[in-house]
């Protein structure tokens, strides 16, 4: 196994993954959500959880209202005898960052990462002003909608989008609606309708790494990781020029997105002018497919929501396709990005 | 039909603020204004390093505004409880006169048709200002800043901390294996479910084999022994944060359950002083009477339901180096 340059790994590949329900509202706990994810990723392996060497979840306190949420997640990936584990307060997409940079260390062969959140739990307009900067936006109760606004006006104004453009965007990814009729709704954050914006989902997924030999021995198609990198902004998008991503573009440059053509993107777009501007940094053409699964616009749930783009990129690597491209965002006006490769050969 | 429960959690944050926002903070109850120098630009707010390359930033303060020109803005038609105002306002990025980049906050612009970008506002203050971003309440249309009620002027020292409390309701499934001990403890049962794979049982309520990772559903319940041995204990010696009720040092307590690996953490001991606690005490479980019953159960909560806690028993000590070792 040989190292690459910055953000091109060794030999290390997804070769399955599973969500639970992606739904408005369940009854099951976070910890229930994930049981039933690692089990639904392993089981067609014909893996159990003593296989797993290696484990990294992620998850948010926040959005559980619980301190120390992922020591009961723990309870989901069979942690006995003890298991190497990690956690991140960040999107499951890091954790598979994570568990990447920890195959690379070649003593391990498999790894399962998580993400997982209930975001029917709180009021997310509450919830999230808890996250940003603590001096000068949390005491305005400053939430994510009125961030989105904020970015959305910057992108129409700079001609990457316009109403129609996302309300276009919206009618695709949900696969319904009529655009001339949804451009009549009221406004929820000027310039946003409700079309605009995401729906409040609960959800898991859960994804097995493995090195390229053990890959190769469990599926026909292994979808390999050829470039994986991310990189984050200053925290107060005051400072930042909201109609354009250069930590995206950064990440893009770092994977080795330019090294060939993508035929699928996968982006964590989860309002609707977010997909136009990140087509835009990443330089997708008319021929790239922009999030054939619906992306976050069809279901968000958070904390797995950007696992579940690599997941779907990796199934159409499975399902026959050479190279596709995934992107994770975190923070207020996409601040921190991920970009994520997978190929069909190592 | 799953049963929900809602919590209120209330996050009391106190922060320092250091020297730069400390500085922006003590300069908002004088009601000025202040960015800070980084090279050509001045940065509002102050921010101690560069936000491009992290080089920190000399304390450099120039005063702004306090009028400013909206480069963006958006109209929040429903406000919520953390919003600065309680009718419809306009959340803006105001570029105040000097600085050159935009600050956020609140306009009383009484209807999106009346804000437009390149209009012209000034902030609203508090009367009575503590030095935290909303000293101003908003900033309302024109070039004049206000002043709502009597100014009772700027602090008498320099501000260097600042409080925080957000406030946020939960609503969480309750798995139906934790109703189930629940009720069977006003019974004076402790129930137990035992896993049908590795044979394993657990306490509390927990619906499943964490070993496992298998539902346990009422087929697997088992009743547990009510007398058990000390294993370990923490003598906490309570701090006053908001919500804390506990005044004096009280321990919490791991009890092994007779015969079973079944371990009952974090259990409240009566009739035995702190300074008296030891491993390998025996105790015998005590519980609650209907009419002590609480909402939140006997006292520990959760799925232990009408148990109080544990009492010694009077036997002898039990006398093994391991027990201290189990507290799973």
């Amino acid at each position: 196994m040989s190292l690459g340059g910055a953000g091109r790994g060794g030999d290390i590949a997804v070769v399955g993954w599973a969500h639970t329900p992606l739904v408005r509202h369940t009854d099951k706990s976070e910890t229930q959500m994930l049981m039933d994810a690692i089990s639904d990723a392993l089981d067609p392996l014909g893996l159990t959880r003593a296989d797993i060497d290696f484990t990294c979840l992620g998850s948010c306190d926040y959005i559980t209202g619980q301190a120390f949420s992922f020591v009961s997640n723990l309870d989901a990936i069979g942690a006995w005898p003890p298991k190497r584990d990690s956690h991140v307060e960040m999107d499951g997409a890091w954790a598979l960052y994570e568990a990447w940079l920890r195959l690379q260390e070649g003593d391990i062969e498999i790894a399962v990462v998580t993400g997982s959140g209930r975001s029917s739990t709180g009021d997310p307009s509450l919830i999230y002003p808890m996250e940003m900067d603590p001096y000068f936006l949390a005491p305005l109760g400053a939430d994510p909608l009125t961030f989105a606004a904020l970015q959305a006006r910057a992108v129409i104004k700079a001609g990457i989008a316009d109403e129609r453009k996302m309300a276009e965007v919206a009618v695709r990814a949900r696969g319904k609606g009529d655009v001339d009729a949804l451009l009549t709704e009221e406004y929820m954050r000027q310039p946003l309708r409700r079309h605009d914006v995401p729906p409040i989902t609960d959800g898991a997924a859960a994804m097995v790494l493995t090195t390229g030999d053990r890959a190769r021995q469990l599926v026909d198609r292994p979808a390999y990781i050829t470039g994986f990198d991310h990189r984050t902004e200053c925290h107060n998008p005051s400072f930042r020029a909201l109609d354009d991503s250069p930590s995206t573009r950064l990440a893009a440059e770092a994977a080795g997105l330019g090294d060939g053509p993508v035929e699928i993107a996968e982006l964590q777009a989860a309002f609707t002018h977010e997909e136009l501007l990140l087509a835009r940094v990443l330089g997708l053409g008319g021929d790239v497919a922009v999030n054939p699964s619906g992306g976050a616009l069809r279901a968000n749930p958070i904390m797995a929501t950007g696992l579940c783009r690599i997941g779907y990129a990796a199934n159409h690597i499975r399902d026959g396709g050479h190279r596709a491209l995934a992107h994770s965002t975190s923070g207020p006006c996409l601040q921190q990005n991920l970009v994520c490769i997978l190929e069909d050969t190592p | 039909m799953t049963r929900f429960v809602a919590n209120t959690i209330t996050f009391p944050y106190k922060r320092s603020l250091g020297p730069v926002v400390g500085a922006f903070m003590t300069a908002m109850t004088e009601r000025r204004i202040l960015g800070i120098r980084n090279g050509d630009q001045v940065l509002v707010p102050p921010m101690e390093w560069d936000p491009a390359t992290g080089a920190e930033l000399a304390h450099e303060f120039v005063e702004v505004g306090p009028a400013g020109t909206v480069t963006s803005w958006t109209w929040v038609p429903s406000p919520s409880e953390q919003h600065p105002l309680d009718h419809p306002f306009a959340f803006a990025l105001i570029q105040l006169d000097g600085a050159t980049t935009p600050l956020l906050h609140a306009v009383d612009a009484g209807s999106p048709e009346t804000l437009t970008e390149g209009a012209r506002v000034a902030p609203r203050w508090r009367g009575t200002r503590l030095g935290r971003i909303d000293d101003i309440v908003c900033f309302v249309p024109g070039e004049t800043p206000e002043v709502e009620g009597v100014d009772t002027g700027p602090a008498g020292e320099p501000v260097a901390r600042m409080d925080y409390l957000a406030s946020i309701t939960y609503r969480n499934p309750v798995p139906d294996a934790t109703d189930r001990a629940t009720e069977a403890s006003k019974e004076h049962r402790l129930l137990g479910l035992r896993c049908p794979t590795c044979g394993r049982v657990y306490a509390g309520g927990r619906g499943y084999c964490p070993i496992d990772a298998i539902e346990l559903g009422p087929d697997c319940e088992v009743d547990l022994p009510h007398t058990g041995t000390i294993t370990n204990y923490a003598i906490v010696t309570p701090v006053q944060y908001p919500g804390q009720t506990e005044t004096e040092p009280f321990v919490r307590a791991f009890v092994l359950l007779d015969g079973t690996d079944v371990i009952v953490p974090y259990s409240a001991v009566i009739e035995l002083p702190a300074d008296e606690m030891r491993v390998g005490v025996r105790v015998a479980a005590v519980w609650a009477s209907p009419a002590e019953e609480i909402d939140e159960g006997g006292g520990m909560g959760g799925a232990w339901g009408a148990l109080v806690g544990w009492i010694p028993s009077g036997e002898p000590d039990v006398n093994d180096p391991d027990l201290v070792n189990r507290i799973f």
